[in-house]
């Protein structure tokens, strides 16, 4: 019995399903309280105790039906029990025939008519409880042999495990046509670049921060901590005690475009904010061209460098489609919306070209409600933007902000921009001021402290070779 | 002993309709005295079934509402300062009594703290609703009702109490469960719950029900609903489904619904009545335009 379930359980693990140790415990656990009574019954137990998460169901039941379906379709009139008989002789032949096979391989005989020690009665009376069918059950009339299936998992090579996997033709395809030429690897020198960019970023955010959040730590006096505080001297408050506000950290949700004409940026885009991911925001990642996924998990895993050949690789959204904003809203509300916490501020980065297909604008009014603020990236300049299948007039209508970003310096600007924004909407009120004062004060300073966008040469050169129109230096600017 | 069916029967008498995957869950989680997490859209009955489970069981139902910012002090347990400190104040002349026995300091400290535990006991022991089901005499139902409105730092404090039945006070030591409570904690799943949390509970996915089991809940709970009024309005309801609302109707929506219809004393639905009682099925403006637009395509 332990023995199936083990097993069901690695197969599940080969499709991607987390299950624990403790899980598939739970598992022999339940069963041997219910029984197994039906395929339908059993399926729900090891549901039930196996997965813990919706979106695994669709899998699970996909493996279920495979790990223990390897059944054969017979006439009603066969008389089962010897069925039954001639499956289990069956089964014996080959679970011997499996452990030869496993374990000595230069022994190179047949299959044996040798009961294998591991297999004991019992286990094989599980089994037959596991061929009693629910004559309820869609399934129809099926006889399940369970080794059937193991017959072939032996000589098979195991499963890839990645999850994201489209059709294998397409990825080979992908990577005989476009791959090599799309290829965007960050040499060490750009990422120590980005670094740098964050880094010098971070050294003009921190101070404000560092007292912002000590500020917003503070809340109103904490009577009883008071009070214990104090009670040595006799309930007179010379020390004082104040509650603690919980800190929140900002939340911040980006959608990238992934599509090759704003590739590059958006890449620099995602690195960026998870460089700061952890420090200052709470930030969920999305790429989108057609279709939108979550990548939030894979950029706090994953080197950068996998990941980013990962989505060159049209892996987790294929890359070959022509981006469709419409058709990327209306799956992003479908799949994540409802499930975003707090409220974020929303940063959407990509050139508003929708290839004529559906605007579907009015999605973006559903994410404003629940955006703090809403900020559109386009590499595209004013003129533009109603030429051809350009729809950022009609999109920058729900948009608090509509920037126009073209250099990595530009973006982290932005970003910075944005961040002191953020964090000046939970401060404390005379930060507030503070801050909103230092940054009107900042741009009439012909002395800027920090030299805003004034050295040339302290921004990172990045090597624009084999891109797409992304540009990274200023002096490339006035090609735009 | 318990089976499946007789989860499903005494959930009946409780007008609660559960399906197969329902009371399998029900039935393990009592077996097996694991907490049961549900997830589902809001409206199909998570909360329900707690509700139903304790009146069916007579398990006496303690309720954990949680929210952004709820720790332990609100969860677990607290400490009466006023009361402990108001003690000391009444027993001072009792206090000083007792120590002026003692000869020198270190006796009359090695006395007081002799009796230290009296301050710190269960007398000044607030009870918050996870120890007060832990303590309970009867088994008790504990529902940790929307546990994704909550923070992170709080699941992780639950941990402890959902896989050991168990409560740490640093004062007092373990406090462990007199009888383990049948757990239920229900998440709209506007956040992701940590795996951690995941492992200790079986996992329950409920979803909108299938035509037959959503005529029974009308049925059962205003039986003076006919069939063929209940069986219209569901069939009508799983297509405004299909429709891409904002705020698809669940099954809280289809009870209000059949309530109202119950009180206008309806037979049959037409479009004049689905747009005159639609504010109780959609809850958008949008929606409400949808909605209506399919009564008349559909039933007229």
């Amino acid at each position: 019995m332990e023995r199936i379930i083990t097993g069901f359980v690695a197969a599940l693990r080969e499709n991607g399903i987390r299950v624990s140790p403790g899980e598939s415990l739970d598992a022999v656990q339940a069963i041997g309280l219910c029984g197994m009574e039906g395929r339908k019954a059993t399926r729900q137990l090891l549901r039930l105790t196996l997965v813990k998460n919706v979106n695994d169901i669709p899998a699970f039941n996909e493996v279920f039906n495979r790990y223990f379906n390897r059944f054969q379709f017979v006439d009603p009139e066969v008389n089962i029990p010897d069925l039954l008989n001639a499956a289990i002789t069956e089964m014996e032949g080959e679970f011997t025939y499996l452990n030869e096979v496993r374990d000595d391989h230069d022994d190179g005989q047949g299959p044996l008519v040798k009961i294998d020690s591991e297999v004991n009665p019992e286990d094989l009376q599980e089994l037959k409880s596991l061929t009693e069918i629910d004559p309820d059950d869609v399934d129809g009339i099926e006889i399940t042999v369970q080794m059937k299936g193991f017959r072939g998992k032996a000589k098979k090579p195991p499963r890839p495990t990645r999850r994201f996997t489209q059709n294998p033709l397409t990825i080979e395809l992908d990577k005989s046509n476009n791959f090599d030429q799309h290829r965007v690897i960050f040499s060490p020198e750009e990422q120590a670049a980005m670094q740098d960019v964050v880094s010098r970023m971070m050294l003009r955010l921190r101070k404000d921060m560092r007292r912002m959040k000590n500020n917003q730590n503070r809340g109103k006096l904490h009577v009883i901590k008071t009070i214990q505080k104090n009670y040595r001297h006799d309930m007179v408050p010379f020390q004082v005690a104040l509650r603690r506000k919980r800190r929140e950290k900002p939340r911040l949700v980006v959608l990238c475009d992934v599509s090759y004409s704003v590739s590059h940026a958006a890449r620099f885009m995602l690195l960026l904010l998870h460089t700061l991911h952890n420090q200052l925001l709470d930030v969920r990642s999305f790429i989108y061209n057609r279709d939108v996924a979550e990548i939030t998990e894979m950029l706090a895993n994953m080197p950068v460098n996998d990941l980013m050949e990962t989505i060159d690789k049209g892996d987790i959204v294929d890359l070959d489609e022509n981006s469709s904003f419409g058709q990327v809203f209306l799956k992003f509300k479908k799949s994540f919306l409802d499930n975003l916490r707090g409220r974020p501020a929303f940063i959407i980065l990509g050139d508003a070209r929708n290839n004529y297909g559906e605007a579907n604008d009015w999605v973006l009014d559903e994410i404003r409600e629940k955006a703090r603020y809403m900020l559109w990236l386009t590499p595209e300049e004013r003129e533009t933007w109603s030429r051809g299948d350009c729809l950022m007039d009609v999109y920058g209508s729900y948009c608090d902000k509509v920037e126009v970003v073209k250099t990595v310096d530009d973006l982290s600007l932005v970003v910075e921009d944005l961040l002191r924004d953020i964090y000046a909407d939970t401060a404390h009120p005379i930060d507030r001021k503070l801050l909103r004062e230092a940054k009107a004060a900042e741009v009439y300073d012909p002395k800027d402290y920090y030299h805003r966008g004034a050295h040339a040469d302290t921004v990172p050169v990045f090597d624009p070779s084999g891109r797409s129109q992304w540009s990274f230096h200023p002096s490339e600017r006035s090609q735009w | 002993m318990i089976t499946q069916q007789a989860v499903m029967d005494f959930l009946r008498a409780g007008s609660y309709i559960a399906d197969d995957a329902i009371a399998t869950a029900v039935f393990l989680a009592i077996r097996m005295e694991k907490p049961i997490l549900i997830e589902g859209p809001p409206g199909v009955g998570k909360t329900g079934l707690a509700k139903a489970l304790s009146t069916a069981l007579d398990f006496p139902l303690v309720r954990l509402q949680c929210y952004e910012g709820i720790d332990e002090g609100k969860a677990l347990y607290d400490w009466e300062y006023g009361k402990q400190l108001l003690y000391t104040q009444l027993l001072r002349t009792q206090l000083d009594n007792y120590l002026s026995v003692s000869s020198d300091l270190r006796e009359a400290v090695e006395r007081l703290s002799a009796e230290e535990s009296l301050f710190f006991s269960k007398n000044f022991l607030v009870q918050r609703p996870v120890l007060r089901s832990f303590l309970s005499e009867k088994r008790s139902l504990l529902l940790i009702d929307e546990i994704d409105r909550s923070d992170d730092e709080f699941e992780a404090l639950l941990l402890e109490c959902l896989s050991d039945f168990q409560v740490s006070i640093p004062e007092l030591g373990v406090v462990e469960a007199k009888r383990k409570p049948l757990t239920i904690l229900t998440s709209n799943g506007t956040r992701m719950i940590s795996d951690a949390l995941r492992r200790r509970c079986l996992y329950l996915y409920i979803g909108y029900p299938d035509l037959d089991r959503e005529v029974a809940i009308v049925r059962a709970k205003f039986p003076e609903i006919c069939e063929t009024l209940a069986h219209q309005m569901v069939t009508f309801l799983r297509k405004t489904r299909e429709l891409n609302l904002r705020k698809p109707p669940s099954v809280s929506e289809t009870l209000d619904w059949a309530q109202v219809l119950s009180i206008l004393k309806a037979n049959q639905l037409t479009p004049e009545i689905v747009a005159s009682t639609v504010g109780v099925i959609a809850k958008h403006q949008t929606d409400l335009q949808k909605v209506t637009e399919l009564a008349v395509q559909e039933l007229s």
